[in-house]
């Protein structure tokens, strides 16, 4: 009698642990879909695209300006998409270095929404190309003028197929109905990324920046285009905000350059 | 065999001259005090960790945030209640052992009380929001190191202060209260502990606690030598037995398993660039139940047939165990600065780190790679952890009855401590 009473506790105990694993081995079997699922690459590049008629060396001053007061510079590393679709590296990452800068360029970088339209193929190719080769599964992303529309057109249609992640975009003075500056007027382009917004990543954050010269655009983008980026982002995403930026070098093409957005890109794009 | 007789009879006679000395015998009784408020807290940490955070076992195994209503609520609610209890734990060893130093040396509640108190205040003067005093600002007190980390300085303030007490109140000639006496005592250890706490606070940036876990890091760089393992262990484990609790969490060991972890993702097979790391060996083989293996304690407590209290103790300890978590039987038994218990406790977790080792550097059982859900069961680490490999699940049963068998002869010989009188006087 005492010695059943005596080895009955650990016999409940057994018990016990043998129940609570059950719901471990049942589970078991998802288990490599979820941790997959939920894997951060440590590696998580930030894509600059620039606008038409610039190459993958418009953003050389910026980066120099954001590494002038980070402990460890990011990596520069450029990439220019020819027509034909081949790659054309320049730069390294290096060893260390979890947030390297890449710039996405393009041999044909002319404006216009077929030209826009081929740019955002090109830059597929490049971005399936760079994921190829460091392995990471998310990124964020900066587009200045149609590049903030290459990046948008690449999230709407190819991203999911890439399995990668965009944790931030931000847009610099992206013309979403180009220059049209009748209100009442909505472009083929316009209508297209608002016919895909559905198809935005939902925990992606947005920050859309519209620069000025005049009370109604930055000299080249009216203002009203800019905004339009709302009936695409706003509600589709995860957190959409909009900043107009005046003041000095705040014209269309020097906004790269202008101090308030380079501490924004520091603030918003790099944590 | 009679040398182990011999040997367990020495060691029960060691163990009750040890339990029977007065400082002893107050640590252990403030250490069975601080008990209901550690189990408390151990569950709702319980439950916190394991079934609230996405990170726990039964969060991801049974899908909780699909039917669980609440959960937000009841999440802050559990947090609140594990601060509560378990972040004063070392506050309260601090008062309970001031107290009890004194609580046979005389009658008057307020002599004891005040030892308490004193105590108190002066483990609070090591534990000051370093800015607020440097600056003048309203000062401000950090809860950090009053846990079951601050368990070891909570017993240090008490030892000390409880002693200036008790020496004073038996020089008394009288047994009347004597409120000069006891106001000069208070002052003293007050206004000391606050000067050296300024100090404290002036030349280091960091707590007490903290520079001891950063002792705790620093030698132990080796650690895909074996060596390095059972360094890194025995001091854990040496800490833990003083009573710092809770202090294997951290180990710098980072950027190995997340590269571990992108291996496996990115190819295939089950190539890992470090398979011998303390993650892969102490994190899956030496923290059955927490720290010191206490899951083959538990297990070892009731196959031999503890006295009634013990087993009242072990009884409540079982679901926090389960889930990893050691401060239960540390605090109930108690397991801290006991002498008997310790050597397991030492032994135990070197035991399994060796059968474990040999296994994984051999390549008979792969390593673990997949993150590891709080509060899994034991046994599960090492299977969960590898993917659902056998192997490795075996690895861990053979090591559970190691462990086990382990602490077999040394709770035995416990009991029989217990049976003659234990620290009764």
């Amino acid at each position: 009698m005492k010695r059943r009473l005596q080895g009955s506790p650990v016999l409940l105990i057994v018990g016990l642990l043998v129940l609570l694993c059950i719901p471990g081995f049942w589970w078991q079997p998802h288990q490599a879909a979820s941790v997959r699922a939920h894997y951060q690459s440590a590696l998580a590049p930030v894509f600059l695209v620039p606008g038409s008629s610039a190459t993958q060396n418009r953003f050389n001053a910026l980066v120099k300006e954001l590494n002038h007061e980070t402990p460890k510079p990011h990596s520069l590393i450029r990439v220019e998409v020819l027509t034909n679709g081949h790659l054309h590296y320049s730069g390294h990452l290096r060893h260390g270095d979890n947030r390297p800068f890449i710039v996405v360029g393009f041999e044909n970088h002319h404006d216009g929404y077929a030209n826009i339209l081929k740019q955002a193929q090109w830059f597929t190719i490049a971005f399936k190309a760079l994921q190829k080769t460091y392995q990471f599964n998310h990124f964020s992303a900066m587009g200045h003028s149609n590049g903030g529309l290459i990046l948008t057109l690449f999230m709407e249609q190819d991203l999911a197929a890439t399995k990668a992640k965009a944790d931030r975009l931000m847009t610099i003075a992206s013309p979403f109905n180009l220059e049209e500056s009748d209100a009442e007027v909505d472009t083929p382009l316009f209508k297209q990324l608002v016919a895909k917004r559905d198809q935005l990543p939902k925990r992606l954050l947005v920050y859309s920046i519209a620069g000025s010269q005049t009370f109604a655009g930055d000299g080249i983008v009216p203002f009203d285009s800019v905004n339009r980026g709302k009936f695409i982002f706003q509600g589709r995403v995860k957190n959409f905000t909009q900043i107009t930026v005046t003041g000095a070098n705040a014209n269309h093409a020097d906004l790269p350059e202008n101090k308030q957005i380079v501490g924004l890109i520091r603030q918003d794009l790099l944590t | 065999m009679p040398s182990l007789t011999v040997w367990g009879q020495r060691l029960v006679k060691f163990e009750l001259a040890w339990q029977r000395h007065q400082q002893v015998r107050a640590i252990r009784h403030a250490l069975r005090l601080t008990f209901p408020l550690v189990f408390l807290g151990s569950l709702a940490t319980f439950i916190d960790q394991a079934w609230l955070q996405t990170t726990g076992y039964y969060y991801q195994t049974l899908h909780v945030n699909h039917w669980l209503l609440q959960l937000t609520l009841l999440k802050r609610y559990v947090r609140l209640v594990s601060a509560g209890t378990l972040g004063f734990s070392g506050i309260m060893v601090a008062f309970a052992v001031s107290y009890y130093l004194v609580a046979d040396k005389t009658a008057h509640p307020t002599d004891r009380l005040l030892a308490g108190v004193t105590a108190v205040i002066g483990m609070k003067f090591f534990n000051v929001d370093r800015g607020t005093v440097l600056q003048v600002q309203s000062i401000k007190w950090s809860a950090n190191n009053l846990g079951l980390s601050g368990i070891l300085l909570g017993i240090l303030m008490g030892v000390l202060v409880g002693n200036s007490f008790r020496w004073v109140v038996q020089r008394r000639t009288t047994q009347e209260e004597q409120l000069t006496q006891s106001l000069w005592l208070t002052s003293i250890w007050t206004l000391g502990t606050a000067a050296v706490g300024l100090l404290w606070v002036s030349a280091q940036t960091v707590s007490f606690n903290a520079t001891l876990i950063g002792l705790l890091r620093w030698p132990f760089r080796l650690s895909h030598f074996i060596v390095g393992l059972w360094g890194f262990s025995a001091l854990t484990g040496v800490f833990a037995w003083l009573g710092m609790l809770g202090l294997l969490a951290t180990t710098g060991q980072t950027v190995e398993t997340a590269q571990n972890l992108a291996a496996v993702l990115l190819h295939h097979g089950w190539q890992l660039p470090y398979p011998l790391t303390v993650h892969t060996v102490i994190s899956v083989y030496a923290n059955f139940g927490g720290s010191g293996m206490v899951l083959g304690l538990l297990l070892a407590l009731f196959l031999t047939r503890p006295p009634r209290a013990q087993r009242r103790i072990g009884w409540l300890s079982v679901l926090p165990t389960l889930g990893n978590l050691n401060a239960p039987l540390m605090t109930g038994l108690p397991v801290i600065l006991d002498p008997l218990l310790g050597i397991p406790f030492l032994l135990a977790p070197l035991a399994t780190i060796t059968v474990s080792w040999i296994c994984l550097h051999l390549n008979w059982v792969p390593a673990v790679a997949y993150p590891l859900a709080a509060g899994t069961l034991a046994p599960l680490l090492a299977y969960l952890g590898t993917g659902g490999n056998w192997r490795a699940f075996a690895l861990a049963l053979v090591d559970l009855a190691i462990s086990t068998a382990i602490y077999w002869p040394f709770l035995k010989w416990l009991w029989l401590a217990e049976a003659q009188g234990g620290d009764e006087k």
